[in-house]
């Protein structure tokens, strides 16, 4: 038997309001990136696409569109190649306790701020006192970290670290799943761990790869706080999510929503297939 | 004597991806204990010759109302979430038809969509209340985000309790705020932990939120950690001391209760079976 509407609706509600609020922010995003409302046009009056077409001849935002695919690409794929490194490492050790410490152990700058990431990497980063004192003694290339369009890929690679736990941990969840019968009946065989990989646990960790390629993604569209807090706005590191608060803090209204429905049209194209597949799996079938 | 190239190659992956993982915070730690004189001389993976807590105790004394009010914010903003999530899940769980799978699906949406695009509209909300720049208007803000989320947690949290557990209370004639009470709180426990405590460090975390719906660096601890960024120039000790303090909370419930937080993680990421 199934609740009645009426408690249905009671029980929902919060979830609706508050959930509503997003909606009707992505709605009022829509409505206003039509319009030419800013800090000159106080009175928001329809102007079509114009928006749009503003936006893509803006050079600070073909950039910003740019550095925000760029910085998917370089974190969903560098992320999937260090996650997997790492699932494969901690999948060699039997204890289930201690493969629960070293993921935890990975996953840890996920707890972190991405401010407090920012802060410790510009100094790790820093010429004088940072990491290149190191390289230097060991005779290794010192790069301008954080200059000109280096510092996007030292600011990538430090996402990558971020967030190389966080995938670690999925490819291990489809690992356990492959069951340990099948490795243990390859073990009989006299097949060693490297074959038990590479033929049998990391093929059917499929599962791992698409859902991890998912966040990476998504976590590369929202990047925000790294950058602003090691470099503010710095035109090689800034995103369309920078761009965004750039036009916002000048009272560009309606470039920041038109901005807004961009990332959002990027990220509906994997959140929305997404939940769909997801849905079949959050919720099991009674 | 054979040679167990597995092991090898997991020894090596871990160390030397461990160092690189164990580096910054430990130069974080490192900087935050040294004095201004130690802090100009040495590199900031150099332990200092006389540690001393005085920065982090200024910092402390600088900070404790930021971190006052972030506390009263964030700590409202996860059992508030954990809580209507939970009930929005009931009702999900419990009324199965096209409707819930399609506010299921909204729900979801929502919840991975990036809220950085939807900040102007959350000023103009907030200024329509006038709540902007206040600690309830911040909560509010927060809320909106992630209430979703808890829903959708809480959801697959809820999925994997048996029906039958439910029917049987149906049958027995319990009313459903009894069944709610009696059948799925019990058995709801470490779903709920989790997605408390995952909201909690995340919104402990969060920097856009508050950096859009506030003025000034004086109402959450990320925003202050921020500030020093400009104020400190090379001194980099008063900066990770203001990093390391405003981290503390959330590392030390990720080192207690970590398993939360990561069960909260992998459930987003791969659903109940996960």
């Amino acid at each position: 038997m199934q609740m009645r509407l009426r408690t249905f609706v009671l029980f929902f509600l919060p979830v609706l309001v508050f959930g509503g609020f997003l909606y009707y922010g992505i709605a009022w995003n829509i409505s206003i990136s039509l319009t030419n409302y800013s800090l000159l046009n106080p009175k928001p009056v329809f102007t079509g696409l114009q928006s749009f077409i503003t936006l893509f001849n803006d050079f600070w935002f073909q950039a910003a569109l740019k550095k925000t695919l760029m910085w998917v690409g370089v974190l969903a794929s560098l992320g999937n190649v260090i996650g997997l490194l790492l699932a494969t490492a901690i999948f060699q050790f039997k204890s289930p306790k201690v493969r629960h410490a070293l993921t935890s152990f990975f996953i840890y700058p996920m707890s972190l701020s991405m401010v407090v990431v920012g802060i410790i990497w510009r100094w790790i980063f820093d010429p004088y006192k940072g990491i290149d004192i190191i390289l230097n003694k060991l005779g290794l290339p010192t790069p301008a970290w954080l200059t000109g369009n280096n510092a996007f890929w030292s600011l990538a690679l430090v996402s990558v670290w971020v967030y190389a736990g966080f995938t670690a941990m999925l490819y291990l969840s489809a690992f356990y799943n492959v069951g340990a019968s099948l490795i243990e009946s390859a073990m009989v065989d006299g097949a060693d761990m490297f074959t038990i990989m590479t033929r049998i646990v990391i093929p059917n960790a499929k599962q791992g790869l698409i859902i991890s390629v998912i966040f990476l993604a998504l976590f590369a569209i929202q990047m925000f706080a790294l950058p602003f807090s090691v470099l503010f706005m710095n035109p090689f590191t800034m995103t369309l999510v920078m761009y965004i608060y750039n036009k916002f803090v000048s009272e560009y209204f309606c470039l920041a929503s038109a901005t807004a429905i961009i990332v959002i049209v990027i990220s509906a194209f994997i959140v929305i297939p997404y939940a769909m597949w997801g849905l079949k799996r959050w919720i099991i079938r009674r | 004597m054979r040679i167990y190239w597995s092991k090898v190659y997991a020894y090596a992956v871990i160390i030397v991806l461990g160092v690189i993982w164990a580096f910054p915070i430990y130069s974080l730690i490192l900087g935050s204990i040294k004095s201004l004189a130690e802090v100009m001389n040495t590199p900031i993976f150099v332990p200092p010759d006389a540690p001393s807590l005085s920065t982090l105790a200024s910092v402390a004394n600088a900070m404790k109302t930021t971190l006052l009010n972030t506390a009263i914010v964030v700590i409202p903003v996860a059992v508030l979430s954990t809580f209507f999530g939970m009930l929005g899940a009931y009702a999900i769980v419990r009324r199965r038809s096209k409707l819930s799978d399609t506010l299921m699906m909204l729900v979801a949406i929502a919840t991975y969509t990036p809220y950085q695009a939807l900040l102007v509209p959350f000023v103009h909300i907030l200024k329509f209340f006038n709540l902007y720049n206040t600690l309830p208007g911040l909560a509010f803000g927060f809320l909106i985000y992630y209430t979703p989320m808890a829903a959708l947690l809480m959801v697959i949290f809820m999925s994997v309790i048996p029906s039958e557990l439910i029917e049987a209370a149906v049958v027995d004639g319990a009313n459903e705020f009894s069944i709610f009470k009696r059948v799925v709180l019990p058995v709801l426990g470490p779903g709920i932990v989790s997605t408390l405590i995952f909201i909690l460090i995340v919104s402990w975390n969060n920097f856009f939120i508050p950096l859009i719906l506030t003025r000034g660096y004086g109402k959450f601890v990320t925003l202050r950690i921020f500030s020093y960024v400009g104020q400190s120039g090379t001194f980099y000790n008063k900066m990770f001391a203001a990093a390391l303090l405003g981290s503390l909370p959330p590392l030390i419930i990720f080192i207690v209760l970590g398993r939360y937080f990561i069960r909260g993680l992998l459930v987003l990421g791969t659903g109940a079976k996960g």
